[in-house]
């Protein structure tokens, strides 16, 4: 690997106009992404137990693109998910997500940012008492669909091949089958953006493998951005662009191509490591 | 239709939903068991006034309720008894007195009316036929309250005991109840009364009962009768001496507090168990309300949806508990023969009711604090 600064040179979008540093200007000058991070740092605690976790993050991602984010554990993956996701609020830097710059944003317009965001978690924190249909339609509510909410859902499920499981409680749902519950309940107001932390971690090789290349095929039909977080490299082929993270530092960023030519597959965890 | 989250998710846990109810349930038993008793007794007290052939009352400032009634001058009732509307005025002589058990041979005290048999100062149905005015006037002759508690022995006419040691002939029964104040009533004609409380002055009456003619206004008259009278008696209506007593036994003594302390105890073991449940429930959903935050909800929806939790145990748990709340109302109503009378009104139904709700809720808004911490970013 070169050597080269985190965040310069990165950005596969060379065609990118300097950003000025000054917050707020930056989305107006730029051609729209889905989410566009500049000089962003970011800070566990306060005072003598203040930690950063985030380092200087630079990253464009360009509507419809399908990026996994990958690193070893505890290089502040998930808590970059986090904040792309406005579920922490950011103090330092710009962070722009789906052309709203939301550093500075209140709790209440963060929510109503969520809104507009597809979350896919490695448990899927379906409620029990719940059918599929159900947990789905939780969603839909979101948007005041009382009318088709459940014809949306069954549509949704049907598309996840849970046609036969719609009226099913979690309890008698495979792991994999839950798992595309999930997705499904994060899939059907069509976010624009799609953030999922290790979403197959929980699954077996096979369903794994299905949960993710029904993501793709919808995130492909629709347009979608998907920033996945993995570390299943059995599933890196569905991706556009395959970021690593370490020590709360972007380090790589590269197409799929680039990625298997400068990894051996073998040991390709173990070389992440030691990056 | 919005997802019912909240009844979904109580509903799905049987086992806790069953504590919860029984909690509540529990709970709400014991309200109406207090406030029952305490309506009962209050009833009572109206009751007792009830067989009083009287429209106004005269009686002692310093008499805390009627047993304790302090003598004033028979003097009083015949300034009344020249004042317009008014029909008839009666003395009543009222005291404690040793009762015999003529089985046991144990003493107990009753409590002793003392009238003029001639006058009609009691309803009670059985005192109103010419032979049993004859029997009141035959010497250490009384009448027996057939509510009396069984500690006082046989009560059949022609018993014979002795009351402060004196003999004493049971005449015949009648239906009062000695309300807060007795375990048992005799009544006595004032002769007697004056011998077995010898020596007892017959000038000096306990209570002055005065009845008004058909149309005339009892608060007018009494307005009517204090201005007439000295400072040493006060005048009250059937309803003014009834409040007078009741405001007595249930605020002057603790038995309201007892009673009011029975149902504060029993809403904080409600609030306690649904609060209990409530957290538990809360706990076993985290993930799942944090997701639903990090998809958009806001916090004011969990926190309604845990308030209408607590509000739908407070139905659920209430109707068991009203249900059986009845039950129970009816077998203490058998139990005590009807001198306890607790009998459920609409009132009661509705307070209790929104008492519950009230339960519930203050266990909904202190487990609430759980539900809104729930932290999207920590589900990650
Ligand atoms: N809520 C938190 N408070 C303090 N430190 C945290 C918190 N969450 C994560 N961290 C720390 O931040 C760093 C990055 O964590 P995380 O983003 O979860 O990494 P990854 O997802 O890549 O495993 C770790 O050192 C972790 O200990
Ligand atoms: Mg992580």
């Amino acid at each position: 690997m070169t050597d080269t600064e985190p965040g310069a040179g990165m950005n596969k979008n060379s065609s990118v106009a300097p950003i000025p540093s000054a917050n707020g200007t930056a989305t107006a000058v730029a051609e729209p992404v889905a989410v566009r991070i500049r000089d962003l740092n970011f800070f566990f605690g306060q005072g003598d137990l203040r930690k950063q976790v985030l380092y200087d993050i630079n990253l464009d991602l360009p509507y419809g693109q399908i990026v996994i984010m990958t690193g070893p554990s505890g290089s502040g993956k998930t808590t970059l998910l986090t904040l792309i996701g406005a579920l922490r609020t950011v103090r330092e830097g710009s962070l722009s997500v789906l052309d709203q710059e939301i550093v500075g944003l209140g709790r209440s317009q963060l929510v109503d940012v969520r809104r507009n965001i597809g979350f896919i978690f490695q448990a899927h924190n379906l409620f029990d008492s719940l059918t599929a249909s159900k947990n789905v339609e939780m969603a839909i509510e979101l948007t005041e669909d009382w009318q088709e909410k459940r014809e949306r859902a069954v549509e949704m499920l049907t598309q996840l091949g849970l046609s036969d499981r719609v009226d099913y409680k979690p309890k008698s749902l495979s792991g994999g089958q839950k798992q595309r519950v999930a997705i499904a309940r994060a899939l059907v107001n069509q976010p624009p953006l799609l953030l999922a932390d290790e979403p197959t971690a929980a699954l077996d090789k096979k369903s794994g493998r299905d949960v993710v290349t029904l993501m793709q095929k919808l995130a492909k039909e629709e347009g979608r951005t998907i920033l996945m977080v993995t570390h299943d490299n059995r599933i890196l082929d569905v991706a556009d662009r395959i970021i690593t993270m370490v020590d709360g530092r972007l380090e790589t960023d590269e197409n799929l191509a680039q990625f298997v030519s400068s990894h051996d597959p073998k040991s390709l965890d173990r070389r992440m490591f030691v990056m | 239709m919005r997802t019912p989250l909240a009844f979904l998710n109580l509903v799905h846990e049987k086992t806790r939903l069953g504590v919860a109810i029984a909690g509540v349930a529990f709970a709400v038993i014991l309200v109406f068991m207090n406030l029952g008793f305490l309506g009962a007794l209050s009833e009572t007290a109206a009751a007792f006034y009830a067989q009083f052939n009287a429209d106004l009352f005269l009686i002692s400032p310093q008499a805390l309720e009627i047993t304790t009634a302090t003598p004033f001058p028979i003097e009083r009732i015949y300034q009344v008894a020249g004042v317009e509307g008014v029909e008839d005025v009666m003395p009543l002589y009222v005291n404690y007195i040793q009762w015999r058990n003529p089985e046991t041979r144990e003493n107990r005290a009753i409590f002793a009316f003392g009238i003029n048999p001639d006058d009609p100062t009691f309803l009670l149905p059985e005192l109103q036929s010419a032979q049993a005015r004859n029997s009141l006037r035959r010497p250490n002759t009384v009448f027996f309250d057939r509510l009396s508690r069984p500690e006082y022995g046989p009560q059949e006419t022609g018993t014979r005991t002795e009351a402060d040691r004196r003999d004493v002939t049971i005449g015949g029964q009648y239906s009062l109840g000695g309300g807060f104040a007795a375990d048992g009533t005799i009544i006595m004609s004032d002769q007697n009364f004056r011998r077995y409380f010898n020596p007892f002055p017959l000038d000096q009456i306990s209570v002055g009962l005065i009845k008004l003619e058909e149309e005339v206004d009892a608060d007018e008259a009494r307005l009517a009768v204090m201005e007439l009278l000295p400072e040493d008696v006060e005048v009250y209506t059937k309803e003014g001496i009834i409040a007078r007593d009741r405001n007595y036994w249930i605020n002057a003594t603790s038995t309201g507090f007892i009673f009011g302390m029975g149902v504060a105890v029993a809403l904080v073991v409600g609030v306690v168990i649904v609060y209990q449940i409530l957290y538990t429930d809360i706990s076993s959903h985290m993930k799942q309300y944090a997701t639903l935050k990090a998809m958009g909800y806001r916090s004011g929806f969990l926190f309604y949806t845990v308030l209408q939790e607590s509000v739908i145990l407070a139905v659920l748990g209430f109707i068991p508990g009203f249900i059986l709340s009845m039950i129970l109302y009816q077998l203490t109503l058998t139990a005590t023969s009807g001198t306890l009378p607790v009998v459920m009104t609409l009132t009661r139904f509705i307070f209790v009711f929104i008492l519950t709700i009230f339960m519930c809720g203050i266990s909904g808004l202190i487990s609430v604090n759980k539900v809104i911490q729930a932290d999207p970013a920590e589900v990650f």
